[in-house]
This record gives structure tokens, sequence and C-alpha cells, in this order.
């Protein structure tokens, strides 16, 4: 299946064409004009001419709050609150236009008709480019009020410029829709009678699931940018602003890491190509963010122990923030080619000038505060908890800005040498192994390490027990792997020629063992943390059990051990990661009957079968597997043919296992001779990445969790915080999922079994059990506020 | 009639009063109607915030009590003191599962010790004006209170709004009872004191305890 670009009005789509366009005699004729501001895409505009407003009203009434007039911080939050509003309304409005079919408006004829049940409906606002941007802006509207309601009698140095740093903004993204992509815009030619609707390739979970998880990854990136701006004005630039945003990006890194590993999820799914990553420029995007954000999640922790590295914290926060509007900038842009891609629009140009002025705003800030930023700590020993951040911090850029150049090369080659070269997946893959691997070891190393040296003693004592565990390992896997089909070591051709060539494929070729050995290496690191942990806590509490020890020491030091699980997780995905070492692909042609042997599978071919529904034809390639002589069941890779589409979509079939997985599509199907085309793969322990990833989030989700201390604040402020933390989590779940259960709720076609769910199958039972644990949730705080606003009032 | 205090009071009721219209209304007429009626509150309630907004900033809204206490943002060396005593609180740590040596423990903590007490001492000389200030203010609002109504006992001024939270005081709690000189518990850690009153070994150079907020005999004249 051939991904293709944008069309004209900037449609994610995976068809090539367009619908055919509308007899004249169907379109309603132009009745003459109603005045605009009567009607609704004029209403529409209107709010977002007055989100521009409001944002620079608050933005005002902010930036003198902060210059001597406390008083109007007050002011300024209810501006944010009510700036925040004004987005909600225009959602609000954009909603009830797709669901009354108002096809006065372009954005809801281009992206919905008549047929389109609801649900398929709301789903469709964040189909397009205008819809997208609105939607950005509605996510950045949530976090500014979750924030601003956060910060009431807090920070109150900082406040009036982290409001105003998210109101430029909002305001930005508010010119962006007034005079790039107006969500609102009228159809030039009067209302139609129908609607185009919505590309049936697009109605399906991944593609709908995806997109707002990474945007509220993406989005969740200006709050932390927006104390620093804060910090950097205000010179407060010691631990204050570190540990107000320390949940906030921990927050925004989940989500970008969800957002990443659905898009694996999705490309694995439903690209058919038999891989969760093609370094796809739009996919390089969305995860460069992502390396800012970890290199500085680790690096915050020097500056409040230590005091150090205050300039790579503040760069790191607006490096990553940046890269966020550069990831956005490039699905629109054009820049580079790219199935994502929304359009070649002039809408990059706004990009641009933005991410100008915040560069040239934030060196200029940083250059100003330069020596409050130095620091008075210095590093006094290589082998130090510091060293080993500061060479995190390097490699994480160092990585994010060797994909950077690499995905934006065609240009650059352009500018200098007036050709366009392109870089693909095997370039990417061989350059990354040694990266990625130097990532897993300093992973694994770092915590072993104690702040500013570590004596002889106890780097034998630190290292002693994970050492042995990763030597014994790599022996294991040096001598039995063959034998269970995963070999120590691959050999790789060779890439490049000369010195540089040949090491690269020497690592290639020993890059499994590595892999493995390292993850074994981590997993004793951690366990060994958690040890200690316990043995230190039950030293001072003799009789406490192991479990209650384990539960306390953990509750005390969330964000340490949180970020030990976030690293198991992140271990297990790269094991996953380590197994396209031993993946098998073939294709054959096959007449009902045939058998073909691929690994330890034996794949029969029994026949096509045919079905219709109302939207598409679907043909299967029905085929037996049995492995190892025993039946395993049935596949039906398949192929859909979309009444309104063009082009027919591959649907992959697979069977899932901790060993792997066998993968199946299906291409050419003679209706004659029956004869098909199926192409095979057995992908080794892909499952672990997903399982990695549902670790990665227990991790971060047991960081984030609050440290209230329950005779501290008593019991209802106790359930409130937890409350607080568990609804916050679970109600960004509900936003980042709300079109794929809208879509595939109702559509009742087939939605593919999600590896998250097949990992964790309470996962599948998300929707229902979220809307009612938020419900009893919301229930729970609103009754605990009224009962301690009833004990304060009682004298 | 304070117009911005029956703001004020019924948005609180607005936000659920809407959502269950639009609940009724959608559970009536369908889901176009029932976002009209949501987007109608938006509307409502993003008017009144602009109302509000506009009224603090041409200064017709009184400040309430919590704005008044929160207008007293912690200073920069209270932020510090904060910071250092989470750095001491990991320090611990790290020292119980053996990731520093006793040596460079020792080090740190001193180091870290020394600038918290500087900075404890440097807040309360900066704090002490203004305390002294609000001590003299109340005593005077209790005067006018007391000539002006029925003699009454109360020590508590009368509450406008839900009480404020107790702002972090730099100052540790007062001592409750007068405890003579402790020595040090005889149990090989010549670094701890133990409290007289809740027997919470405390540090050697301890002022109060840290669980009871008891002095700590000899030390309670230097904190002081």
């Amino acid at each position: 299946m051939a991904l293709r670009g944008p069309d004209d009005a900037g449609c994610w789509a995976f068809s090539a064409e367009r619908p055919p366009a509308l007899p004249e005699a169907s379109r309603a004729p132009n009745v003459g004009a109603k005045p605009m501001l009567n009607s609704l895409p004029g209403f529409g505009s209107g709010i977002l001419y007055a989100v521009l407003v409001a944002a620079a009203y608050t933005f005002a009434v902010a930036v003198a709050a902060g210059r001597g007039q406390p008083r109007l911080l007050e002011s300024a939050r209810r501006g944010a609150f009510a700036t925040a509003g004004l987005v909600a309304l225009g959602v609000l409005v954009l909603a009830y236009a797709f669901v009354t079919h108002d096809f006065r408006i372009r954005y809801v004829t281009r992206y919905s008709d008549r047929s389109m049940p609801t649900g398929y409906l709301i789903a469709s606002l964040w189909g397009g480019q205008d819809g997208s941007l609105l939607w950005w802006s509605f996510l950045l509207s949530c976090y500014t009020t979750a924030c601003v309601f956060w910060l009431r009698g807090k920070y109150r140095q900082l406040q009036p410029y982290v409001i105003a740093t998210l109101m430029v903004i909002m305001g930005f993204f508010a010119i962006l829709m007034l005079f790039a992509a107006n969500p609102f815009e009228s159809n030039l030619a009067g209302a139609k009678i129908d609607g185009e609707g919505l590309n049936p390739l697009l109605q399906n979970y991944w593609m709908a699931i995806h997109p707002p998880s990474l945007y509220t990854g993406f989005v969740g990136c200006s709050v932390p940018f927006s104390f620093a701006i804060a910090a950097l004005v205000t010179g407060r630039l010691d631990n204050e602003w570190i540990v107000a945003v320390r949940k906030w990006m921990l927050f925004a890194w989940l989500f970008l890491s969800i957002g990443n590993a659905l898009g694996m999820a999705w490309a694995y799914e439903e690209l058919g190509w038999g891989g969760y990553w093609a370094w796809d420029p739009v996919e390089n995007a969305a995860c460069l963010p992502w390396f800012t954000a970890s290199a500085y999640v680790h690096s915050t922790m020097i500056q409040e122990r230590r005091n150090m590295l205050k300039i790579w914290n503040v760069v790191l926060i607006a490096i990553t923030f940046l890269l966020t509007i550069f990831g956005t900038f490039l699905t629109r842009a054009g820049l580079i080619s790219s199935v994502h891609a929304f359009a070649q629009s002039d809408i990059g140009i706004f990009f641009l000038w933005f991410m100008g002025l915040v560069f040239a705003v934030t060196a200029g800030l940083v250059v100003w505060r330069l020596p409050q930023l130095k620091s008075r700590g210095q590093i006094e020993a290589v082998l130090s908890r510091e060293a080993a951040f500061v060479v995190n911090n390097w490699l994480f850029v160092g990585i994010a800005t060797f994909i950077l150049v690499a995905t934006i090369f065609p240009r650059i080659s352009e500018w200098l040498w007036k050709e366009t070269v392109t870089v693909g997946p095997p370039f990417f893959n061989r350059w990354m192994a040694p990266l990625g691997l130097g990532l897993l070891l300093l992973m694994g190393v770092g915590p072993l390490f104690g702040w500013r040296k570590t004596s002889g003693v106890s780097l034998k004592k630190a290292f002693a027990f994970p050492s042995a565990v990763a030597l014994f390992v790599l022996v294991l896997h040096v001598a039995f792997g063959k034998r269970l089909g995963f070999p120590a070591f691959v050999a790789q051709d060779a890439f490049y020629p000369g010195i540089a060539g040949l090491a690269l494929q020497k690592l290639g070729s020993l890059a499994p063992a590595l892999t493995i050995c390292l993850a074994a290496f981590n997993f004793a690191v951690v366990g060994q943390e958690f040890y200690r942990g316990v043995a230190a806590r039950r030293q001072k509490h003799e009789g406490e059990g192991v479990l209650e020890a384990l539960r306390v020491v953990v509750d005390k030091s969330r964000r340490r051990y949180g970020g030990y699980i976030v690293h198991i997780g992140v271990g297990l995905m790269f094991v996953g990661f380590c197994g396209r070492s031993w993946e098998i692909e073939h294709e054959a042609s096959m007449s009902p009957g045939d058998q073909h042997e691929i690994g330890e599978y034996t794949i029969t071919y029994r026949g096509p079968r045919m079905e219709v529904d109302p939207t598409k034809r679907m043909i299967f390639a029905d085929v037996d597997v049995e492995r190892n002589g025993k039946s395993e069941g049935r596949l039906s890779p398949a192929r859909f043919i979309y009444t309104k589409a063009g082009q027919p979509t591959t649907e992959v079939s697979m069977m899932r296992g901790l060993r792997d997985d066998l993968y199946l599509v299906v291409g050419m199907i003679d209706p004659q001779t029956k004869r098909a085309t199926l192409r095979f793969h057995v992908n080794p322990l892909v499952s672990w990445v997903w399982i990695g990833v549902l670790v990665l989030m227990s991790g971060a989700s047991i960081s984030l969790w609050p440290e209230v201390r329950l005779r501290e604040v008593g019991v209802w402020g106790y359930l409130r915080a937890t409350a607080g933390a568990a609804t916050s989590i679970m109600l960004a779940i509900v936003f980042a999922t709300a079109p794929a259960r809208a879509a595939s709720a109702v559509a009742g076609e087939r939605a593919p079994v999600s590896p998250v769910a097949a990992a964790a199958p309470a996962m599948a039972a998300l929707p229902p059990f979220t809307y009612g644990a938020a419900g009893a949730v919301a229930t729970g705080i609103l009754v605990a506020t009224l009962r301690e606003r009833l004990r304060r009032k009682r004298p | 009639m304070d117009v911005n205090r029956l703001i004020g009071d019924s948005a609180k009721w607005i936000a659920p009063a809407v959502v269950l219209a639009a609940l009724v209304v959608g559970a009536t007429s369908g889901l176009g109607p029932s976002l009209l009626v949501l987007a109608g509150g938006v509307l409502t309630g993003v008017v009144l915030l602009f109302w509000s907004s506009i009224g603090r900033l041409t200064g017709e809204s009184p400040l309430s009590l919590e704005e008044a206490i929160g207008l007293g943002a912690p200073s920069p060396e209270e932020e510090r003191k904060r910071s250092i005593l989470r750095a001491l609180k990991d320090l611990e740590y790290e020292r119980s599962v053996g990731k520093i040596s006793e040596e460079d423990f020792a080090e740190l903590s001193a180091r870290y010790r020394a600038d918290a007490k500087a900075l404890l001492k440097l807040i309360e000389t900066e704090s002490a004006p203004t305390r002294k200030r609000a001590e003299e203010r109340l005593a005077a609002r209790l005067r006018e209170e007391s000539a002006s109504s029925a003699p009454r006992k109360s020590k508590k001024p009368r509450a406008r709004s839900a009480e404020p939270p107790v702002p972090p005081s730099s100052e540790p709690a007062p001592a409750r009872d007068v405890a003579e000189a402790v020595p040090a518990v005889p149990s090989g850690d010549h670094s701890r004191t133990a409290c007289p009153s809740c027997s919470t070994p405390n540090d050697a150079d301890a002022a109060f305890c840290k669980r009871c907020g008891v002095a700590l005999g000899k030390s309670a004249g230097v904190a002081s």
C-alpha cells in the first residue's frame, strides 16, 4: 500500500485521490449573503479573534503584574482562564457545526457528510490541518488552566511571566488559525447539500489515537518552557523553578513516550511493511523532543543537589519546546517529503517566524543571565554522578542532533551541493546501534556512581553484582543463543568503505549480544538498588516485613524508584528492538493447498474469501499456521477496497507471542486461479517493546504521584491529592483516546486488537472504566472539598 | 451588595448547572442542542471571568485575605532553604544505601547544615520588622473590636473567607515546655540528643525537637 502525502486541503491521508466532486446540480444555490456576523462561520472566526485579543490582554496584564503590581496577578489569572474558555468555546462551536452538518463551513464539508454517525463526526474534528491546530490550542488551554489553577498562592514571582509566556504561545496559534488555516472558513461557493466525508482510511483506531497522545506530550512542553522563561526574566534561577517544573515536564515526557509508542504500534499494525519505525522524517521529528526531555529529567537532579548545570537545564527545556514546534512545522510545511505531511502550504512561514522569535528571546535571556547561571560547584571526578549526567546530556543531545541533521539532510544537501540526498532506514539503523548501546550502558552505570566522587571500594561494591549478572547472561547467550534461535553474533554487510565502515559492521554484528548483556546489567542494577533501599530501611526498622519496607521506601522516594522502573521499561524495549537482528522475511506466491515454511512455522494457504459491507469489499487470504508440527490456528491477511477511496488497503494479520510474532501480509490475489502473493515475517521479541512501554508508563506514573504525607494534610487532603493525580492521568488518557473510541465504538468495523491491549487486557476495558473511575474520583473530590469547607466554617 | 462577591459565589454553581442542563437537553433533544447549552455556559463563564479580571484591574474588587497572604511570596532565601533541606534528605538516603562515604557525607552534610542555619537566621532577621508590624496591627484591631462590641474573649479575628492555610513559618514552633539540658543519649552515636518530651533522637545542634517542637535545653537560648 502506498502512502501518499496530502491533498490541497491538507488531509492526512492514505488514499491518493480525493473523492469525486459533487455534480453541479446537487449544490445548494447561493441564496444570497446573510450578514456574516449572524452566521456560525462568522461567529467561529469571531471566537478566534477573541482568543487573540484575550491572549494579548492577559499577556499585558501579566507583564504589568510582574513589574511591580502584584495585585494585577489575580486579574491576569482570570484572563488566562477566560482565554482558555474561549478556545473551548471554539471547539464546542465546531463540534456543533459537525453534528448539525453545517456545510457552510469548508472544513465541515471537507471532512464529514450526512451519512456519518455521530462518533465519526466528533473524530473528524481533528481530521484535517485546521482542526488539528484548534485541537493543539485546546490542549494548550487545558494545560494553561491546570497550570494557572495549580499556581494559586505559589511561585508568585514567577507566575506573571509563566502566564505571559503561555499567552504568547496561545496568541501564536490563534494567529495561525486566523490567517493560515481557519477551521471556520466559509465555503466560497456557499453551503453544499452534502459533505465529502472523512476518508475511510482515517476511520481507524490507530490513526485516531496516535496524534492526540503525541500532541498531549508536545503541548505539555509549553509549561516547563514558560517556567524557564519566567526564571530567566525574574532572575530567580536557583532551584525554585526547577522544582516547580519537575512534574510538568515528567507528565509531558510520559505522553511523548506514549505518543511515540502508539505511532510505532500504528505502523506495525497497519502499514504492513513488518516493522514499527521507518525513520520517516515526521517520526523522527516526533521523537526529537523526547530525547532532549529525557536529558532534562536527569540533568535537573544535578541542579537540585549541586547547583550545577543551570545553563544546560535552561537550554534543554528551550530546545525541547523548539523541537515540539519544529515537529509540528515539519508535518505541515512540506519541508521534507513524508507520508505524514499535511500539505505543501504557506503555513510554514508562520512557524519559522515563531521559532526564530523563541530562539532569539531565549538566547538573549540566557546571555543576559549568564553570570547567575554559571555553576558554583564543579565536577570533581570523572567517576561521579555529576560527570555521568553530563555525558548523559551530551549523548541525548548528540542523538537528537544526529537524527535532526539526517532528517533535514535533503534540504542541507540541496543548499550545499544543489542536489537532494536522502538518507534512509539502513543509514539510521547502522548509526543508531552504537549510540543506543552507549545510552543503555550509561543508563546502567549512572545510578552506581556516587555524588562528587566514587571511591574504589564503593565502585567495586556497586559494580560487582550487576557485572556478574551481565557476564553470566553473556556467556549463556554465546553458548546457547544459536540453539534457541537467538544467536549472539549476527553477521552484517559492510555499509561504508574504510575503517569507520568496518567498525560499524563489527559493532553491528556484536550488537545483539551487547544489547542483551547490557539489558541484563540494567535489570541487575535496578534490582540491587531496590534491595539496598529495602535493606537499609529494615536495618532501621527491625520487624518490618520486606513488602512493607518496599512500599515505604518507594513511597518516600517516588521519583527515584519510579525512575528505576522506567529504566526497566527502557531495557525491555531495547530487548524488543534487538529482536530485529533475528527477523526473517519471505515472500511467496501460493496456490490453495500450498505450504510454506518460515522459521518454526509451517503455513498452509487455504484460499481466498470475500466479504462485503456498506463501505468496502474485503478479500481475505485464509492460511492455517502450524508451529513445530502443532496447530496454532488460522490467520487471514486481507485487502480492503473502500467504495469511496481509490487504492485498496493492506490489512495485516498476525499471531503474537512473547518469543516472536508471525506477521502476514497479502499482496495480489488472482480471482481466477486463486493464487495469492503472501509476504511472511517472523519478528522476534517485538512484544517486549510494548511490554516495556507499559512498564515505562507505570514507572513514570509512580514518579508523578504527589508526595503528600497523611499526617501533614489529613485524610481529606491526602485523598484529594492522590485523587487529583489519578484523575489528571486518567483524564489525559481519556482526552487522548477520545477520538479513537468515538470512531471505533460506533463503526463496529474491525478494530484491531492493540498490542498494548494484548499485553495488558485491562487496557482494552479502559474506556468504561476510565469514565466510571473519573466520575467517582471527581465526586470524591467534590465531597471532600465540601466537607473541608464546612469544617473551616464551623466556629 | 458586593457584585463581585455575588459573581464569585454564584460562579461555583454555574459549571455543574450547565453540565446538568446539557445532559438533560442532550437526553431530550439530541447532541446538537446539548453542545449549544455547553457553549452557552462556557461563554457565560468567559464573560464572568473577564468581568472579574477587569474589576481587579481597575481596583474595584477588594483584596481577599487569601490573596493578601499570597502576595507574601516566598523569598529566594526561603526557596534556597527548602532546596537545602531536600538535599539533606537525599544525602541521608544516599548514606543509608552506601552510595556516599562517611567522610564525604560528613563534609557535605556540615556544609548544607551551615548554609541552612545561615539562611534561617537571615529569613528571621528579614521578616522581624514585618512580623512586628503585623502584631501591632492585630493588637490595634483587637482593641477596636473589644471597644466597639460586647466583651468577647475570642482571640481569633473574624474570618471573612475560608481560613487561609498557615504559611510555612521560618521560625520553629514555640516551645511548649522549658526543658533542662539533656545529656546526649549514650548510644555510641555522639551526634544525637534525645528529646525530653518524646525521646526522638535529634541532631546535636538542634534547638527544638523535630517531632514535637519542644525546646532542647542548652540550645534553646541560642535559637530565640
